[in-house]
């Protein structure tokens, strides 16, 4: 028996193979479970918001804490004109955070496992960024990329800040991808043990080891899934930031 | 990066090909992100952020204006109180003025009634006076007309010779009678 601990990372197709100009773009395990965790946040806002009341139930009461807490992220990092992008941010924040939690139910498949799923929010993150800034700012905008010092110093100084922005890109999508990675991974390297030395007779007792590690690690994986949503959505917002005031000018 | 494949090729699956990094499922994943990110934004934005967020700025209306009202009726009652006051002091003052007044009034009443009573009085002891004055000269005339008619009795009587009245009455008068 051979437990592999990146099974639960592999991709199959459900369903007929479809192509779309030449590119396979099957409906897989993994775009599944992307429905699964559109389908969990709207169905979560859906429920509070069916029936919304002046004096609000369990529910509609989670949704506005959630609501609240995004819309008070935005405004400490980015400032009140940050609201403009609150759906933005919202969404990202409440798609990573329902992918994260989804993921640790056994069997379940974690979406943001995969890199190319954190780069490509990612790159949508930076591209908004980037339209925004020159939409606000212009050609003005590069001047994020000049920071105030003397102009012989700029010469190493500018080509820094641009690779500092551009690596952006790889250490927002990595975080992201290497924590879920790496919980994941971990649970399923202890969930191994706990079939191997429950299989292996006499050693069987021993499994409650690997068996409490798992509670342990679960529990923190439990904190992982949140904070780096947060985190997640947090970048998101200070990056906005920069692109909407340039040089820290906010509050 | 991700190249075209064609239709009769199977992703590699298992293996020594770490799943993350296997480049054939990508096209698959942006496509389905893309479609099921873009569902959740247009879901997110369009209904129920609207939503929450006019509930929440409703209540937050709500408060506000509960607050408002209640700090008006609070000012309205305090305005009351103070008008209530008022108009107790001034009541209170009004009271005081008129009573101030009666009371004036009652005094002269009394020092004008003390007066004429007095006035009265003085002019009784005045007429009683006259009247005792009168009385004693009434009298005194008496007297002296006794003492005259007295003095001539006895003058007859003694010498035998009437004596006019007159002279009886010079010669009582000469006695400082």
């Amino acid at each position: 028996m051979a437990m592999n601990p990146m099974e639960q990372f592999e991709i199959h197709r459900i369903g007929p193979a479809v192509h779309l100009f030449g590119y396979d773009v099957s409906f897989t395990n993994q775009s599944l479970f992307m429905c699964i965790v559109v389908g969990a946040v709207t169905l979560f806002f859906a429920m509070a918001v069916s029936r919304t009341k002046l004096v609000p139930g369990r529910m509609q009461s989670m949704a506005e804490i959630s609501y609240e807490f995004v819309a008070n992220m935005i405004r400490s990092t980015a400032g009140d004109d940050g609201l403009a992008f609150f759906p933005f941010v919202f969404s990202i924040f409440f798609f990573v955070l329902f992918s994260n939690f989804l993921g640790l139910i056994p069997f379940a498949f974690t979406v943001t496992s995969q890199i190319i799923v954190t780069f490509a929010l990612t790159a949508l993150v930076m591209l908004t960024v980037v339209l925004v800034g020159f939409a606000k700012h212009g050609i003005g905008f590069l001047k994020l990329f000049v920071p105030k010092a003397p102009l012989l110093l700029l010469i190493l100084l500018v080509p820094i800040e641009i690779i500092s922005f551009l690596t952006r890109l790889v250490s927002l999508s990595v975080r992201l991808f290497a924590n879920m990675l790496a919980g994941h991974t971990m649970l399923a390297v202890f969930a191994g043990f706990v079939v191997a030395l429950g299989a292996a007779g006499w050693l069987a007792p021993v499994a409650i080891g690997p068996m409490l590690m798992i509670v342990f690690i679960g529990a923190l994986e439990m904190l992982v899934a949140f904070l780096q949503a947060y985190v997640f959505a947090v970048l998101t917002c200070i990056y906005l930031n920069e692109a909407l005031h340039l040089h820290g000018e906010h509050h | 990066m991700a190249e075209p494949t064609t239709g009769t090729q199977v992703p590699t699956q298992g293996g020594g090909a770490f799943p993350p990094f296997d480049t054939t499922t990508f096209p698959s994943q942006i496509f389905w992100l893309a479609i099921t990110f873009v569902v959740l934004f247009a879901i997110l934005s369009r209904f129920i952020g609207p939503k929450l967020g006019k509930t929440i700025g409703e209540r937050k209306g709500r408060v506000a204006n509960d607050l408002e009202a209640a700090g008006r009726h609070r000012s309205d009652a305090e305005a009351a109180l103070a008008a209530y006051q008022q108009a107790l002091a001034e009541a209170r003052a009004r009271a005081h003025a008129a009573s101030e007044e009666n009371r004036r009034q009652i005094e002269a009443e009394v020092e004008k009634a003390k007066a004429e009573a007095e006035g009265e009085a003085k002019a009784a002891a005045a007429r009683a006076e006259a009247a005792i004055a009168a009385t004693r000269a009434e009298a005194a005339r008496h007297v002296t007309k006794v003492a005259q008619d007295a003095a001539a009795a006895i003058v007859t009587r003694l010498i035998g010779e009437s004596v006019s009245a007159e002279e009886a009455e010079t010669a009582v008068r000469a006695t400082g009678a």
